[in-house]
């Protein structure tokens, strides 16, 4: 993105109806490394690609869990998104106190909508630098929330944020008809599919760079440890999307 | 102590309830849950107001009655609509289950105690959600209980025999009104602060159902009163 006028602070607009300090924050979670979520009627999948700073370093992790019905996966700023995650993880503490029931997905995420929003109209704070994917069950049914430094938030099948991430929304296109009826199983490995189209050629899939979080109507968040991984990985080789038709 | 609030602009802590509501009797049956309370509000000893309901409806599918100073319910009543009504705020069809209301009203309660400024309340709430029947009382310290049946009250001393020798908890709805009518006939004759005049509300699938107030029958017709055989004086 080039340089524009009218882009000095959040309390200017362009001739042309932007907030470039808005749109710039969205390009920072362009930045960020890919990470896509997707649904089916019972189950999320959440699957990142995790960055290592340098060879001495550990991989940054993406993925959270918020509670024991919801987790996010980051792209962008990992401090800002440490702050919505310690928000997040508080809202839904709060409500359990006094509810003893789980926070409702969507009016979280309408939360974190909400302060984002707050960051972007005033001339002294910057909008936060980082999207989101949050993904829930509560009594209305399983969520992947995708929300942005805009303030805006909207609810997806299946999405991709993040460097590269276009390559895995094609993915996603073509067969994101299957994924509500797919076993958690399917939905793994379409996960995993979609995010080997999103990396570079000389870069692999392995249980290191990989993050995948699981959730279900009866399964708490859970991240798939190393092992579990390597089976995915393996059984990526085997597995294709036409395969599954076949069996429906 | 009693401070004059317009000298010291004191807050004041309710130590003692003014006008105050009876039993409440609640009941599960095969179908749902149901309520019932009379319809008396007393000041102090006097029946002052003989045709209240104290039985509310904050949900689609959760009533809500309790038993103690009438307008701490007025209060309640208010803060958990205000509950329902957030569903509207945030535009996503979501709905608190009546276990929810439970524990918010027993933080309530809770934090109210711990300032020593209770809501001078024994509280019920009742609801029936996804096939399952919610009873929860909440008492004046916040203590959260779920039950298959609750008694508030005077009910809580006479009412606990007549419910375990004629309820049980798959009965018709028609049986457990009979089972708190009973009660409450027996409450009239003993309780000072009672009123024969009932209202039930039940809670099934299709939702909410409060009854209009109802009579309770009972029998004054005795010889033994129309001869005030008691009454004779007792010579030494």
């Amino acid at each position: 993105m080039l340089k524009h006028l009218y882009d000095t602070d959040c309390v200017t607009w362009s001739p042309q109806g932007k907030l470039f300090q808005v749109e710039y924050a969205m390009e920072a979670v362009k930045q960020g490394s890919i990470c896509l979520g997707l649904k089916s009627n019972e189950n999320v999948v959440l699957c990142s690609l995790k960055r290592q700073p340098s060879e001495l370093a550990g991989y940054q992790e993406k993925q959270f869990k918020i509670d024991d019905h919801m987790a996010i996966a980051i792209a962008g700023l990992t401090a800002d998104a440490r702050v919505l995650c310690k928000y997040m993880r508080t809202e839904c503490l709060e409500y359990k106190y006094t509810y003893e029931s789980h926070h409702p997905v969507g009016r979280l995420v309408f939360k974190v909508a909400e302060k984002s929003q707050h960051k972007t109209q005033s001339g002294a704070k910057r909008p936060y630098g980082v999207g989101l994917l949050v993904a829930g069950i509560d009594p209305n049914g399983v969520h992947l929330f995708e929300t942005c430094p805009s303030g805006n938030y909207y609810e997806y099948k299946c999405q991709a944020i993040g460097s590269r991430s276009q390559a895995a929304r094609t993915y996603f296109e073509s067969w994101f008809h299957l994924f509500e009826k797919s076993t958690l199983e399917q939905l793994i490995l379409h996960g995993l599919s979609a995010i080997k189209k999103a990396i570079m050629e000389d870069e692999e899939l392995n249980e290191k760079n990989v993050e995948v979080g699981i959730l279900g109507k009866n399964l708490k968040f859970t991240h798939l440890n190393a092992q579990e991984l390597r089976d995915y990985i393996t059984k990526l080789e085997q597995f294709s999307p036409n395969s599954q038709i076949q069996q429906e | 102590m009693i401070f004059n609030s317009e000298i010291s602009g004191q807050q004041q802590h309710t130590t003692s309830p003014v006008v105050t509501g009876g039993s409440v009797i609640a009941l599960v049956y095969n179908g749902g849950v149901i309520v019932g309370t009379d319809t008396l509000c007393s000041y102090g000893s006097m029946a002052a107001f003989k045709n209240v309901q104290k039985i509310a409806q904050i949900s689609k599918n959760t009533i809500y009655a309790s038993s103690g100073e009438y307008s701490d319910f007025q209060q309640v009543v208010k803060e958990l609509a205000k509950i329902d009504r957030s569903a509207l705020q945030y535009d996503d069809g979501v709905h608190p289950s009546p276990k929810d209301y439970g524990n918010f009203l027993a933080r309530l309660s809770y934090k109210k105690r711990c300032k020593i400024n209770p809501l001078y309340l024994q509280n019920v709430i009742a609801g029936f959600h996804n096939g399952e029947r919610y009873l929860g009382l909440i008492d004046i310290y916040g203590t959260y209980l779920e039950s298959n049946f609750i008694t508030t009250g005077f009910a809580s001393y006479f009412c606990k025999a007549i419910i375990s020798n004629y309820w049980n908890e798959n009965c018709t709805l028609d049986q457990a009104k009979q089972v708190i009518r009973e009660c409450f006939k027996v409450l009239f004759c003993r309780d000072c602060r009672a009123h024969d005049v009932i209202q039930l509300a039940y809670v099934d699938a299709q939702g909410a159902h409060i009854e209009e107030s109802e009579r309770v029958e009972t029998k004054w017709d005795f010889n033994g009163f129309k001869s005030r055989a008691n009454e004779k004086l007792h010579t030494q």
